[in-house]
């Protein structure tokens, strides 16, 4: 029997959406796969959660450098180091279903030669994907019409200002951390954000309507190993972390649903009211938005086309109808 | 030797090297890359760890607010607006016992409203209150104790970098922190008072160089009163810039992170009115701020190291496997806590403790059902302890450096916070048991 | 001592050129480095409050003045660190030295020797190590912010963190060798 040491961590708790299936799904998986197939081996898990080793900006290096030898890494916050993985935050409005986006992007990080080497470029092997169920406005109004938009100040961090363009409303920086404070004392009258993430920040409290507005579900990162420690894995553990990595996509698919659920039945019991964006004024949003994947595709160049096409094709082919077709031309 | 045993053994390592006087931060920048490089059996990760942190260890819009408080209290510091509040206080606490004392501490509580970290409050009030209080028969270093005790209360009455700094970290509201530390405060400042007055009626020559020369002033009939118009001029600028910092924080038209840039601009604004302030003595208060903070910051980073060696090292996990297995109910943790804090707050900077500890320990709190809010107070009083205690006291290092006068050795001025620390002591106490004093606004 | 407040005048540890060449250059690039780093803070206060102006009154935020704070206060450590360890401001516990002092001086300046030594390590790993990120984010156009709204190269902050740790390594060297000359001049 040999014992393999594994440091597995994250610059997130485990209770976060994106660390809870690495600790409830995929550790355990690994273990029972393992002892299923005859005690060979072993692992000897090192666990650093909850950001004690490295920052949310790290996360793409703290797996790279070896720091730990699995890890999440929130490609979201690497548009310079890994800008194909952001597709679907320059192409919002395509689909509310996060676990299709988790299907699509397990395929497509495999299939894809640009996605897999761009994984691989930057010394990590893809496990799972990681998303965020689907953006919608938490807020201390309703929005019926887009005019009730204008000149408001939401916070809407990083790409997700883009989808602000053109709406008349002002984007404010942020997190999940500062929406509450930024809320609460009106240096924003609301925040772009998603269910499973702002239960436990309690915005509801401070912005009591939510407008289901339906920007979409997005491709946050990925779960993912080091290279070179992957590849010295002998045989068996990789194909044990393989299959893991595959129950651990549908834990995180169930988990955000639930989560999602759960969130939107609780906050509304603490008072919450859910509007819902009339169709022909969310047409009106897409169609008013500028050419927001026009820089993105200036910036990837060829690879980046591939991946556009690619995604969107993988929508339509599951019956999906983007809003807007943001591959249009390519 | 288990991982955790060299844990500890590097701990002590980091401790004597600090008693040796080496710089603080080389001594955390040493041992945890030392600490890395043996726990892994690895130099390269040590390297890289290095470079994370060095890169980003405190690229953070909180931290950039450092500069910014310290800066704020500078300004206010060459424009008087200390000088002028403490001034009013002293003319209006006059006839009390202590009177001086008192004036300080009431100074600093409202000079508390506008800054954000403690350093500049014991910046200010070394300038102002440490020789005239000297000049009045104060002895010199109880006087430098009383600016050095009271300067803790700038980071518990709102703005607070230490609150800001646990809001983040334990994900609650920052705007609640500042509420909640309101009461805390008033109390500290009450205590402090209270304590002033007792410990001057009964050793007044702890105090006192000659007490009946300050008991005949204080009796003395014959002084020209300051007019009532002249104490609210020298007022107007300190409550101009409560109401812009606070104000603007309550009316949302910034963040509590943003204080710090809108307070020291608002400073900067008073000080040019005053006409305190040419071109060069812009500069030079500014090379100062560059200098305080820095050796702030570069502290910070090496701490940012050293925490993550100890994570490595699996000292966090070990402590919440110990607090959970011990079987302490919530006051018990609640006490264990603060020991512990007290404990690092001997050797570590505020910002560390926070940065090590409140990771591990608020969600074992929220698990025990205690409020965060309540839990985040009591940690930063008992933080706040830290900065009075040796050998590591950074308020007391800041009125000694600022003080500058080779007759009040450290020394003297630790010895003469330790009724300061008894009053804190007896604050944290209050609080922990009665969560009311922090929630009653919430 | 009268040479010493005279050359003190410009930055308070720059020496002069004729008495010491290599700590009047040295001085003087940490005193212009710091000097950067300063009017660094003077603008981020300008626009933390060009920000706070702009969102409230101009519906004109700055975007990513946070992402930018937070680069600048990193620039702003290691472009003020070597002029910080020049002028011995590094904060620390110096209880027991001043005790050893009245009776060893000598010994002290061993000590103080010992620990610039140890500074000049501690910035040549933090070089070493940070040296490939460096050229690494020159080659590869590393940038922060958002593809489409507003991007800065990271290379100048590395670049900083780089030249920063670099001079750092010379301060500390410069000041070991001045400790350990006073070790002879004390016994
Ligand atoms: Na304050
Ligand atoms: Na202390």
């Amino acid at each position: 029997q040999q014992t393999i040491t594994v440091n597995i961590g994250s610059s997130h708790p485990e209770a976060n959406i994106w660390v809870y299936a690495m600790k409830n799904t995929f550790q355990p998986e690994v273990n029972r796969i393992l002892a299923e197939n005859g005690n060979a081996y072993q692992v000897n898990w090192v666990e650093n959660y909850a950001g004690t080793l490295y920052k949310f900006t790290d996360t793409r290096e703290a797996v790279m450098d070896g720091i730990v030898d699995v890890g999440m890494v929130g490609t979201v916050w690497e548009g310079a180091n890994m800008p194909l993985q952001n597709v679907t935050y320059f192409t919002p409005f395509a689909t509310e279903d996060h676990r299709m986006i988790i299907e699509i992007f397990d395929e497509l990080s495999e299939s894809l030669p640009e996605l897999k080497n761009s994984w691989a470029e930057n010394g990590m092997v893809h496990l799972s994907s990681l998303i965020t169920d689907s953006y919608d406005i938490y807020a201390t109004f309703p929005v019926n019409t887009m005019a009730d938009l204008q000149n408001r100040k939401l916070n809407a961090p990083g790409t997700s200002a883009n989808w602000l363009r053109e709406t008349g409303a002002t984007p404010v920086d942020g997190a999940l951390t500062t929406y509450y404070t930024n809320i609460q004392t009106g240096v924003t009258e609301g925040t772009l954000s998603f269910a499973s993430g702002i239960l436990p920040t309690r915005v509801y409290e401070v912005a009591p309507e939510l407008t289901r507005v339906g920007i979409g579900s997005m491709y946050f990162g990925g779960l993912a190993a080091n290279k070179d420690f992957f590849d010295g894995l002998p045989e068996p553990v990789q194909q044990a972390f393989r299959e893991a990595a595959g129950a651990t996509s549908i834990a995180h698919g169930d988990y955000v649903g639930d989560l999602a659920a759960r969130a939107l039945d609780e906050m509304q019991a603490a008072g919450l009211t859910i509007h819902q964006l009339p169709d022909e004024e969310k047409t009106k949003w897409v169609t008013g938005l500028p050419n927001i994947v026009e820089p993105w595709l200036e910036q990837t160049g060829e690879d980046g086309k591939t991946v556009l096409k690619a995604y969107f094709n993988a929508l339509r082919e599951r019956g999906v109808t983007p809003l807007r077709n943001w591959d249009d031309g390519l | 030797m288990t991982t955790l045993a060299f844990g500890f053994v590097l701990i002590g390592l980091l401790v004597l090297l600090v008693l040796l006087g080496m710089q603080i931060a080389y001594a955390l920048f040493g041992v945890a890359f030392i600490g890395i490089w043996l726990i892994r059996e690895n130099i390269g990760l040590a390297f890289r760890m290095l470079e994370l942190t060095a890169y980003s260890g405190i690229a953070d819009y909180l931290f950039a607010t450092i500069p910014l408080f310290v800066l704020m209290g500078l300004l206010v510091s060459v424009s008087n607006v200390g000088r002028d509040t403490f001034e009013v206080a002293e003319e209006l606490l006059r006839r009390m016992v202590c009177g001086l004392g008192v004036a300080t501490v009431a100074a600093n509580t409202i000079f508390a409203a506008v800054t954000g970290v403690s350093i500049a409050s014991a910046a200010v009030f070394t300038r102002v209150a440490v020789p005239e209080m000297t000049r009045h028969g104060y002895r010199p270093a109880f006087s430098a104790g009383t600016v050095a005790g009271s300067s803790v209360l700038g980071m518990l009455i709102p703005p607070s970098l230490l609150l800001i700094i646990y809001g983040v970290l334990a994900e609650v509201s920052i705007g609640g922190m500042f509420i909640a530390g309101i009461v805390p405060g008033l109390m500290l400042a009450g205590g402090f008072v209270a304590m002033l007055i007792v410990l001057t009626m009964v050793f007044p020559g702890v105090v006192l160089t000659d007490p009946e020369g300050a008991r005949t002033r204080r009796l003395d009939r014959d002084f020209r009163p300051m007019p009532l118009d002249r104490m609210i001029l020298k007022l107007i600028p300190i409550i101009l810039l409560v109401v812009l910092v606070l104000g603007g924080l309550y009316t949302g038209f910034f963040t509590p992170t943003e204080a710090g840039g809108v307070g020291a601009f608002g400073a900067l604004v008073v000080a040019l009115s005053r006409r305190s302030l040419d071109r060069h003595k812009l500069w030079q208060v500014m090379k100062q701020t560059g200098v305080i903070s820095v050796s702030i910051l570069l502290l910070l980073i090496a701490a940012s190291f050293y925490s993550r060696m100890l994570a490595i090292a699996g000292l966090p996990n070990a402590i919440a496997g110990l607090v959970t297995g011990s079987g302490f109910g919530p006051l018990g943790f609640l006490f264990f806590y603060a020991v512990i804090i007290l404990l690092m707050g001997m050797i570590l900077d505020s910002t560390s403790i926070l940065l090590i500890m409140v990771p591990i320990a608020a969600p074992i709190a929220q698990g025990m059902g205690i409020d965060l809010m309540h839990f985040g107070i009591v940690t930063v009083i008992a933080v706040e302890i830290g900065l009075l205690t040796p050998p590591f006291g950074i308020s007391v290092f800041t009125v000694h450096n600022t003080l500058n006068d080779p007759d009040v050795s450290v020394e003297q001025i630790f010895a003469a916070t330790l009724p300061f620390i008894a009053v804190m002591l007896i604050v944290l106490i209050t609080v922990a048991l009665l969560p009311a004093t922090v929630t009653v606004f919430l | 001592m009268s040479e010493e407040t005279s050359a003190e005048y410009e930055s308070g540890f720059v020496p002069s050129f004729s008495e010491a060449p290599l700590g009047a250059v040295l001085g003087s690039f940490a005193a212009a480095m710091s000097a950067v780093g300063t009017a660094a803070i003077g603008a981020l206060m300008l626009l933390i409050v060009a920000d706070v102006i702009g969102r409230n009154f101009l519906d004109l935020p700055i975007t990513g003045v946070s992402e930018i704070a937070a680069r600048t206060v990193v620039a702003i450590v290691f472009l003020q660190v070597p002029a910080a360890i020049l002028q011995r401001r590094l904060t620390r516990a110096d209880f027991l030295i001043r005790r050893i002092e009245r009776a060893s001086p000598a010994t002290v300046a061993g000590i103080e020797a010992i620990c610039c030594l140890a500074g000049a390590v501690i910035f040549a790993l933090v070089l070493w190590a940070s040296w490939p990120k460096f050229t690494q984010s020159w080659s590869t156009a590393e940038f922060f912010g958002v593809q489409g709204v507003w991007t800065i190269p990271t290379w100048p902050f590395r670049g900083i963190t780089v030249l920063g740790a670099a001079i750092a390594v010379l301060a500390a060297l410069y000041r070991a060798g001045m400790e350990s000359r006073s070790i002879g001049d004390l016994r």
